[in-house]
């Protein structure tokens, strides 16, 4: 089979998106470009004789290397060579997208020219010729509309057709009229060198003073870039005008000549629907209050209505976790194998991730409804000024909101939405502040200990909790964009309100599953590997030989109690062993918990059948009815499952005492203590990195009281760690400030690209929620605050101190040439 | 003194006379269609006056003020 390796090209909005699921079918997969993080889509087809491998170049308005876009875009083109560059245009917005296209003609790459949304430009009354537009590029234009899957098929037969008819193609030339001259001078300096790609091409991308093309060239033709400031001075002093700004010129004059010829308007006055739209979405007065009321909808659908759909799948993820643990060893009494308490940790550690799995999705779906509606361009809009003011960009708004500017929201998706913020500076930022927002995770922590601390002022205090986030979240970008960003690249705020679109089932569908699916592959995997590192931080060095043998006993006077009072019973065949006992005890703890999780009365009737099935006898026990003696052995066997629980719990705590996790609670303990940290909290704190649930998991199993079973978790910290509430307000603000979880952390890596800015998000939060508490809790103990007060303070300041920093004089700008008064003439 | 776009009303048009500008902003400016003599409507502010709204060959653009100071225009009538 022949191969024809095709590269999609066109500007932003221009439907290419469409167009790529359209021809490719749902054969395509995203992997990022080497060395950045621009992502490449790649699709296939089978068309006749061919596989047709097409590649979606990110959508630019240029061609120039003056963005992360343009330049891979380019390089792709130079390093890949494609066999035919198929170039999607809006047909309703033609003059401007013809610019571009005359520089895709101008590489020499054959071209295909796709007029997409011709719907919408009949709508508007303009009438497209596309045999003239043909006639006059030298190239196919085919009419098209991709929501509704017109044109696909022509898209296809002219990639063919081309591809066959390459002999014959006849390159494609712009009349630079003055410029012409210097075009083929440097032309000439080309000779003698062989390369794959066009001469006239590289000259006009040498005089536009194209980086990309400069630095290849210069391996072979030395003083190349000299020779072309040296023509840029004669052009310049001949005309008064520059190449860069002729060269615009003349390509948006000769799209405007086209334009022309090949266009009718007929109601050119008319308003059109986006007009009307934006006359209230971008409304003085109703702009913001719209946009949190979409802002609210995002959050309410996605987060909450997702978390309770969560609750349909977690018994699927439950069911997992049970069938992974009826497969592994079974315990033998506190004996438990080290494979079957790593398989269910490893399945506590997955399931914990996929439980967001629904969220995410919803998530990302609405997400791309905005981006295809044309919304985020105009919430970057409304909200810009705002954030400019603390280096962030106008962009920032929805990675903020979904980090969880309300009540709770995941850095997970928040850090990933920051993809299309186009300013360099203003995106690392926004990376790096996102995991501070209010993360929803750590929700049930807060409630914990204000719960034990705090029950009369709960309201007050959450409020405090979910709103000082976002001032800390300012106060550290402008931090950031201040100091360690300040010599990032920054962007011209220069963005494109495009018309509203109605987006396409397919397309929405298909960018919410790749979006969930890149998610899976690269968090999950990740956060596994990292739960076997602290499976065995937790496990090793394990139990001192005393402290085995003090359970061993334990557990041996709990079974000689057990065997005493059941002697006489006249089951008693059935547990005279150990053995029995212990295969017993197993399938009563896993009777509850499979019933546990039967939501309907079917599948608890299902559990019962089973349990039935599997040992008549033992299912007596469970189920004693009037049968006296099997009820004498139901109650001692609750006794004895508690009893088990209880002793395996003090087992697992002295081990995480003992553990290399515990010893490093121990170990950062001199320096915590000023914050009012304990050991304990140290290792709560350290296992929370893995998943923030894990947390209150760590902290309930510590507290839990051992004596007064019934006693809830809040209850028993209150009463067994000794601490006082100005305690818990110093833990609390360290949990606002701390790292996200490893997730987050991994798509920071992801998005910021590189390891060190992991490095960076993990520890600067750490050593500033230290320092902070650490203040916070002194002062509080000397001047002897109660919590609220602590809260209050801590509040107010960082409110105040945002505020100021607002005020304060920013650096919008970081590019070259920006206020030079001296007039250049276009 | 020359009139920048910054200065120019809503619903008000003007023409490009010059960019002030060099490098990435210049090249961006040119990408997006400020070429000499196009004409430009003025079509709203956001909500906090910053940044601005503009018609340009065509397709509405939405342009920081500071970046819009740095583009000569003359006011049409």
């Amino acid at each position: 089979m022949k191969k024809i390796k095709v590269a999609l090209a066109g500007q932003p909005n221009c439907g290419k998106s469409t167009i790529f699921n359209m021809v490719s079918g749902i054969e395509q997969h995203i992997a990022n470009y080497p060395g950045v993080t621009v992502d490449k889509k790649v699709g296939f087809f089978k068309y006749e004789e061919y596989k047709v491998e097409m590649v979606d170049l990110p959508g630019t308005y240029s061609f120039s290397s003056y963005s992360l876009e343009e330049r891979t875009a380019k390089e792709f083109i130079i390093d890949e060579s494609p066999d035919i560059i198929v170039n999607v245009i809006d047909a309703s917005n033609l003059k401007r997208n013809l610019y571009l296209t005359f520089q895709l003609l101008e590489i020499g790459i054959p071209v295909i020219v796709v007029l997409n949304m011709m719907d919408v430009a009949k709508r508007r009354g303009i009438e497209v010729d596309s045999k003239k537009i043909a006639f006059m590029l030298h190239c196919p234009v085919i009419e098209a509309i991709g929501s509704r899957g017109v044109g696909g098929e022509e898209v296809m037969k002219s990639i063919i057709a081309t591809h066959e008819n390459r002999e014959n193609y006849e390159e494609f030339k712009i009349n630079y009229e003055e410029l012409e001259p210097h075009i083929s001078l440097i032309e000439k300096e080309f000779e003698g060198t062989t390369s794959n790609l066009k001469k006239r091409w590289q000259a006009i991308k040498v005089l536009e003073g194209d980086t990309t093309i400069i630095e290849r060239l210069k391996q072979n033709i030395p003083n190349i870039e000299e020779t072309a400031k040296q023509e840029e001075r004669i052009f310049h002093e001949r005309y008064d005008r520059d190449f860069p700004s002729f060269l615009a010129s003349v390509r948006y004059e000769s799209a405007d000549i086209i334009c022309h010829k090949s266009l009718v308007e007929k109601n050119i006055k008319k308003e059109t629907w986006t007009d009307k739209a934006d006359k209230i979405l971008l409304n003085r007065y109703l702009a913001i209050p719209i946009l949190i009321f979409i802002m609210f909808l995002v959050y309410e659908i996605s987060i909450v209505w997702g978390y309770k759909l969560t609750d349909y799948t977690w018994p699927l993820l439950a069911a997992i976790k049970n069938f992974v643990v009826d497969i592994l060893p079974s315990a033998d009494i506190i004996d438990v194998p080290m494979i079957t308490d790593f398989g269910i940790w490893m399945v506590n550690s997955a399931n914990a991730l996929m439980n967001y799995i629904p969220i995410f999705f919803i998530l990302f779906a609405l997400i791309a409804i905005m981006e295809d509606v044309g919304y985020m361009p105009r919430m970057a809009f409304i909200l810009d000024r705002v954030f400019r003011k603390f280096g962030l960009h106008g962009q920032s708004t929805l990675p903020l909101v979904l980090g969880g500017a309300m009540v709770g929201g995941c850095a997970v998706p928040g850090v990933m939405a920051t993809k299309g913020i186009a300013d360099e500076r203003a995106r690392m930022a926004t990376i790096l502040t996102v995991p501070y927002m209010n993360c929803l995770a750590k929700v049930p922590f807060y409630t914990l200990i204000l719960g034990a601390f705090f029950k009369p002022d709960m309201a007050l205090m959450m409020f405090f909790i979910s709103t000082v986030t976002l001032f800390i979240a300012l106060i550290v970008a402008k931090i950031f964009t201040s100091t360690i960003l300040k010599t990032r690249e920054t962007a011209p705020f220069l963005m494109e309100l495009p018309p509203y679109h109605i987006p396409t089932f397919k397309g929405v569908i298909i960018r919410a599953t790749q979006r969930v699916w890149v998610y899976i592959k690269k968090v999950v995997t990740i956060v596994l590997a990292v739960a076997i590192i602290l499976f065995a931080m937790l496990q090793f060095p394990g139990l001192s030989v005393e402290s085995q043998a003090k359970y061993d006993a334990q557990v041996e006077t709990m079974l000689q109690k057990f065997d005493k009072k059941l002697e006489t019973n006249s089951y008693y065949k059935e547990i005279d062993t150990r053995e029995e006992v212990s295969s017993l005890l197993n399938y009563y703890d896993a009777y509850r918990a499979k019933r546990m999780v039967a939501t309907s009365k079917e599948s608890a009737k299902a559990v019962d059948e089973e349990y039935l099935e599997r040992s008549a006898i033992y299912y007596k026990f469970l189920k004693p009815k009037s049968d006296k003696d099997a009820k004498t052995i139901n109650k001692n066997l609750r006794k004895l499952s508690k009893e088990r629980k209880r002793i395996l719990r003090n087992v697992k705590n002295e081990k995480i005492e003992n553990s290399l996790l515990g010893m490093t609670g121990k170990f950062v303990e001199p320096v915590t203590q000023y914050a009012g940290f304990d050991w304990k909290i140290n290792v709560a704190f350290l296992s929370s990195f893995a998943a923030r649930e894990s947390a209150v998991a760590t902290l309930g199993s510590i507290y839990e009281n051992n004596k007064a079973d019934g006693m809830r978790a809040e209850e028993a910290m209150a009463l067994n760690s000794g601490y006082t509430p100005l305690h818990a307000i110093a833990i609390i603000i360290f949990m606002i400030l701390t790292p996200p979880c490893i997730a987050t952390m991994i798509v920071v890596k992801i998005q910021a690209g590189s390891y060190r800015w992991m490095i960076f998000a993990i520890f600067f939060p750490v050593i500033l929620g230290i320092i902070i508490s650490s203040l916070v809790f002194s002062l509080g103990s000397s001047y002897q605050w109660s919590g609220i007060e602590a809260m209050s303070y801590f509040y107010f300041t960082v409110v105040l101190l945002a505020l100021i920093l607002g005020l304060f004089p920013h650096r919008s700008k970081n590019w070259k040439g920006g206020i030079e008064i001296q007039n250049n003439n276009v | 003194m020359k009139k920048t776009l910054d200065m120019v009303q809503k619903g008000r048009r003007a023409r490009v006379r010059g960019l002030c500008a060099k490098g990435k902003l210049l090249h961006k400016l040119l990408d997006m269609g400020f070429v000499n003599n196009v004409e430009i409507e003025v079509i709203r502010e956001a909500p906090l006056f910053d940044p601005m709204e503009l018609k340009i060959h065509n397709y509405h653009l939405s342009v920081r003020r500071s970046e819009a100071h740095l583009i000569e225009i003359e006011e049409q009538e």
